[in-house]
């Protein structure tokens, strides 16, 4: 029979011990997360007129801005291989699984709230399922970029297969940062308004809408999500990771960081429940 | 291993009265944390109070525990910490099997998804697996009694619905220990003693450990063997049920009525029963001729006495809280019996020519009030019991006996 002992300060005694019983929690945890997923996916299309196309109105209203921007020389974004509108929606796509994964994250323990106080479960769960609404968002936006492919003529490589095995760091950074601002959320409940505003603004100091200027600023090369976004571009353009050390650079970054938020969040999740 | 369930070593469990002080600690104690150290979590910080403080206590598998004390007394926190939503700041718990809790049921709803994907999504988080819940879904939905509504969202649901369909899911995960959060009184009176047959029928047959919050005493000592009466946070009584029960309701009382003692002695009223005959008894037969006497010896003449008596049933079940926990009262006073002064000794009596009553033992209470009823002069809470004994006609284990007659007619 499960024994389980609650103490104060229960996890921190565990030392490094807490690794096994993280992993058995999220494997114990799969079918729920699963379950809270398509609940948060179905739920949020269910009362909607246009459902699932507010996933790529968004985005095309940005791309229209931009493409004004370009055309009427106000702003110049420089030369891209591939019809604009193609290289913004493949980069925005892309940086909105960050985006909307963080908006989310940071709201998840919050939100559930009701159940957080009244039901004992793998909290993690709630975090990791909401990224639901960016991923199946992304996949809609996917479907949209075939078929621009297919309007522009345009013919991918075959290593496009690899799309999204690249793209895992990204949902890990995603992760981690969802980790620490839905902990942090939970005690002071402006996080949620910030994430929102600071979310909009790295829009603009990441190269999505643009491509990285030559002379390499100092920015991009601290921003984790210069590469995260790039690498899974250029594979669908090119076929492959044009700075792959850049990349694996980032790549490393956001699987520690992921493993630390997590591991944080291990230790606080404990002490939620009684400030949300 | 041991068959302990549940225990509890002086647990402890802190809040903060202030919401202010409660995000600056909240976000010093995470800091704190993240920098993994541990910050000593059994000294109190100013605005901060104990919800729970040195609670002790056992449990062994099939055991029933009934915690009960006035609003505000820790029973929720107590609860929820035993299901490890809040984690204690002192002491440890340790946990044997799985908690099931019906500590609000219907928790993680979503209003727009229908009772089908609920059932689901509920079961998931309580810990049930896809299989486990295709298995007991229909038991699940028969249980509910939801019908046509299964499909359709759980926002159109009424209320009864929702909780029904909440209950349902959380008993089917099959729990070693269940915790019961005054629940049972939302729905409907046939869902309610639905919930009781399958708590004592199923659950406690199955030797699943209860551990039961509630308000109505009746529940509770339907239900549990032992009860953990708190206040303040603080235990004050752990026992068997009747005990504590006893010690609760008194303790409430005591802050109900007047204080009566330093009115007259002990002896300014003893009671006498008589029968038919004038003879002195203390047990009856159902229907029988009752006189009550109530002799009194008053030290000082009064104005204007009454006297009364109210008999309540000697099983605890029927302690006395209210007026309306009363069998039945008779008061010289208010049925017009008109004294102008009394002092010295003597007696009143009042006559029933049929005492109807069931079978049982029942405790009476006695007063004496002076000047027109306003003044109470004396009272005794406990001053006697009197036995009905069982004889043909009477009626048993009933609230009420009252004369009757039978007859039959074949072939009409």
């Amino acid at each position: 029979m499960k024994k389980e002992i609650y103490e104060s300060h229960k996890f921190l005694k565990l030392g490094v011990k807490i690794w096994p019983s993280m992993f058995s929690e999220l494997g114990a945890c799969r079918d729920l997360i699963w379950r809270l997923f398509v609940r948060d996916v179905t739920a949020k299309y269910k009362q909607s007129f246009l459902g699932i196309f507010w996933a790529i109105i968004t985005p095309l209203f940005a791309i229209a801005t931009f493409s004004f921007l370009n055309r009427s020389g106000i702003l110049n974004i420089g030369h891209v291989d591939v019809p604009y509108i193609l290289y913004a929606l493949i980069g925005l796509s892309i940086f909105q699984i960050f985006s909307t994964g963080i908006v989310a994250g940071c709201g998840s323990l919050v939100s559930a709230a009701d159940m957080i106080t009244k039901i004992n479960f793998p909290r993690e769960s709630l975090v990791i399922a909401s990224m639901a609404q960016a991923l199946t968002e992304f996949i809609i936006k996917f479907f949209m970029i075939l078929i621009l492919f297919v309007i522009y003529k345009f013919v991918p490589k075959w290593e496009i297969i690899f799309l999204p095995i690249v793209l895992v760091p990204m949902v890990f950074l995603t992760l981690g940062l969802s980790f620490v601002l839905s902990l942090i959320n939970g005690i002071f409940r402006d996080t949620a308004q910030l994430v929102t505003i600071l979310s909009s603004f790295l829009l603009f100091l990441t190269p999505v809408l643009y491509p990285i200027p030559s002379d390499h600023v100092f920015l991009f090369k601290v921003n984790p999500l210069v590469a995260l976004v790039n690498a899974p571009r250029d594979l669908m353009i090119y076929g492959l990771i044009r700075e792959p050390l850049d990349y694996a650079v980032a790549s490393g970054v956001s699987v520690l960081f992921f493993l630390i938020s997590w591991r944080l969040f291990h230790l606080i999740e404990t002490k939620i429940p009684e400030r949300v | 291993m041991s068959d302990c369930m549940i225990q509890f070593e002086s647990v402890g469990k802190k809040f903060s009265k202030s919401l202010q002080r409660s995000m600056f600690y909240g976000a010093l104690d995470v800091f704190q944390t993240a920098l993994g150290r541990m910050p000593d979590s059994t000294c109190l910080r100013p605005d901060e109070f104990w919800a729970i403080d040195g609670v002790s206590f056992e449990l062994k598998k099939g055991e029933t525990l009934g915690i009960i004390g006035s609003n505000g007394s820790g029973k929720t926190t107590l609860l929820r910490m035993l299901n490890g939503i809040f984690m204690p700041d002192k002491g440890r718990i340790t946990i044997q099997g799985k908690v099931g809790a019906l500590i609000q049921v219907g928790a993680g709803f979503h209003p727009l998804l229908s009772g089908r994907d609920n059932i689901y999504i509920n079961g998931a988080i309580l810990g049930m697996t896809k299989k486990e819940i295709d298995q007991k879904f229909d038991s699940i939905v028969d249980f509910a009694d939801i019908g046509d509504f299964l499909d359709a969202p759980v926002k159109h649901y009424s209320s009864g619905m929702f909780v029904r369909l909440g209950f349902a899911i959380a008993i089917h995960c099959e729990p070693d220990i269940l915790l019961i959060d005054e629940i049972l009184s939302v729905g409907d009176l046939k869902f309610q003693l639905k919930c009781n047959k399958f708590i004592t029928e199923n659950l406690l047959k199955r030797g699943c450990t209860i551990v039961f919050v509630s308000h109505n005493r009746y529940a509770i000592q339907d239900i549990c063997q032992k009860v953990l009466y708190l206040s303040h946070g603080r235990m004050i009584q752990l026992g068997e049920t009747t005990e504590v029960m006893n010690r609760y309701l008194n303790d409430i009382q005591e802050k109900k009525v007047e204080q009566s003692s330093s009115l007259q002695t002990e002896d300014s009223l003893r009671i006498e029963f008589l029968d038919g005959q004038g003879q002195a008894k203390s047990s009856f037969k159902s229907g029988e001729k009752v006189r009550i006497r109530f002799h009194y010896k008053f030290d000082d003449s009064i104005v204007r006495p009454s006297v009364g008596i109210t008999f309540v049933h000697a099983d605890t079940r029927f302690n006395v809280v209210s007026n309306t926990d009363y069998l039945f009262n008779v008061h010289s006073g208010y049925d017009g019996l008109n004294v102008p002064r009394l002092g010295g000794k003597g007696y009143f009596e009042v006559e029933f020519d049929h005492w109807y009553l069931p079978v049982g033992i029942y405790r009476y209470l006695t007063y004496i009030f002076s000047e027109n009823n306003t003044n109470l002069f004396y009272k005794n809470e406990d001053a006697g019991e009197v036995e009905i004994v069982w004889s043909e006609n009477s009626s048993m284990r009933s609230l009420m006996d009252l004369p009757h007659r039978w007859s039959v007619q074949p072939n009409t």
